[in-house]
């Protein structure tokens, strides 16, 4: 059996490598390990800060409330923590989960120097299997974080579980240029410039070249919408940013 | 045409950071701000097509967001040209009221916030003393002050000189007491011209109706 994101019953993708299942999280455990402490110098340097305002109008898609439970998957860092905690206030709960312990370490550390953990709990968890009950959450966003997800389809299945009837989820996450020269443009920065610079910055170029081949590897936008609307959700829509470079995809627990 | 919602992204953060970086440098304007929470103020520009929400929180931050699915306090509908015109206007208020720019909703605290803007008195001298040192900081900032009282009371006394001008030595434009005098009698004479048509319309009914 093979699904959309050409996972099959006992391999899967590893950026342009063929996988067994079971060993990717691993694989992708060592990338971040190695990235985790220069991970937000380096999505500056790489997006010229645009990550940031990618990050920004998902925010503004949640339409999180005070009160409310957020939970953000593989949120790394805690950049779209720290928001959505100013979001819900003191009434509400921000979940910040992430599968590799390194990236929540980071993450942690960077909420405490901003004064930003009263309402927000750090779980160690993978997208797959939410250890969370079924009915109990607002709001879920995975920024850049569902490519490296070993079944996409089971994570987003786990994902709705949780959700809400009503909750929502926003999924931000690399895809396709709209434009063919844009597209050819953006692969040769990939393939090129972003090793080089996380040669020199990280030290580390194999990590980045393995982010530049996972996002080629990732579904397109209409096909991550199927597989969202597979998972179960309703009302599903997309928006494309930075001509297509970054889209954000919007669910809706039915 | 639908626009990139980083660019709208973009351009929301850098009018939400210059927004409270006046407001933080103008002293008492973030409590008048604490008082109009809750207040969204929603601007739906039509020509090019960007809606722009502004909200006021609890602590009398100012938020500037692209996307918003529940209603504003206050919505206000027009081109890029009517908000441009509204801004440049001497008498915003009056500009945005008669002006072609669509109002909905309470507009009560719109135009207390209009007041709050208005009143804006930034001090640059934190910012300067920052980047300057105490000395250099603070005489720059006595020039900007003297600067812009300077330029305000100019601009002022330039533009009652050149409406006496325009009256009293060019005779370019007739007095205002004298506009308000012609003007009354334009609307009179529009009203009686408006009584007279339809009592002509009346007459012409009655006639019709004796020769049927």
């Amino acid at each position: 059996m093979s699904t959309q994101d050409n996972t099959t019953d006992d391999t899967t993708d590893f950026g342009f490598e063929r996988v067994k299942k079971e060993e990717k999280a691993g694989r992708v455990r060592e990338v971040f390990d190695s990235v985790a402490s220069q991970y937000d110098l380096m999505n500056d340097l790489m997006s010229g800060g645009l990550h940031r305002l990618w990050k920004r109008f998902t925010i503004e898609l949640s339409s999180v409330r005070p009160g409310q439970t957020v939970l953000d998957i593989a949120g790394g860092t805690g950049d779209l923590a720290a928001k959505f905690s100013n979001l819900v206030g003191k009434d509400g709960n921000v979940i910040l989960s992430d599968i590799n312990a390194a990236m929540l370490s980071v993450g942690r550390d960077r909420l405490i120097d901003k004064g930003a953990l009263n309402n927000i709990s750090v779980v160690q968890a993978d997208a797959q299997f939410l250890p969370f009950e079924d009915n109990s959450i607002d709001c879920i966003t995975i920024a850049f974080g569902l490519r490296n997800v070993t079944d996409k389809a089971k994570a987003l299945a786990s994902m709705n579980r949780v959700l809400k009837p009503g909750g929502r989820l926003l999924v931000l996450e690399f895809s396709k240029p709209v434009s063919p020269l844009l597209s050819k443009i953006y692969d040769a920065y990939s393939f090129s410039a972003l090793p080089a610079m996380g040669k020199i910055i990280a030290n580390d170029a194999d990590s980045y070249r393995y982010l530049a081949e996972s996002i080629r590897k990732h579904p397109d936008q209409e096909t991550l919408l199927e597989m969202v609307e597979d998972a179960g959700f309703v009302d599903c829509r997309y928006h494309n940013m930075t001509g297509g470079i970054v889209a954000v995809h919007r669910g809706i627990k039915g | 045409m639908e626009h990139d919602p980083a660019v709208i992204a973009g351009v929301c953060l850098v009018a939400e950071k210059a927004i409270m970086r006046a407001v933080d440098l103008s002293v008492g304007t973030r409590n008048q701000l604490q008082r109009l929470h809750p207040l969204t103020v929603g601007v739906n520009c039509s020509s090019p097509s960007v809606d722009m929400y502004l909200t006021i929180d609890a602590e009398g931050a100012v938020s500037v967001a692209s996307y918003r699915e529940e209603a504003a306090t206050v919505s206000l509908a027009g081109s890029w040209k009517d908000f441009v015109g509204v801004a440049a206007a001497d008498d915003p208020a009056s500009a945005l009221i008669n002006g072609n720019i669509q109002i909905s909703g309470d507009t009560a605290p719109l135009l207390r916030l209009q007041t709050v803007l208005a009143d804006l008195d930034i001090d640059w001298e934190a910012p300067l003393t920052e980047a300057l040192g105490s000395v250099a900081g603070h005489q720059l900032a006595n020039v900007i002050r003297a600067f812009t009282r300077t330029s305000k009371s100019t601009h002022q006394r330039l533009k009652r000189q050149l409406s006496e001008f325009i009256l009293e030595e060019g005779r370019l434009s007739p007095p205002q007491a004298e506009q308000n005098a012609f003007f009354s009698a334009v609307d009179d004479l529009v009203l009686r011209v408006d009584r007279a048509d339809s009592r002509l319309k009346r007459i012409k009914k009655r006639l019709a109706g004796l020769s049927g």
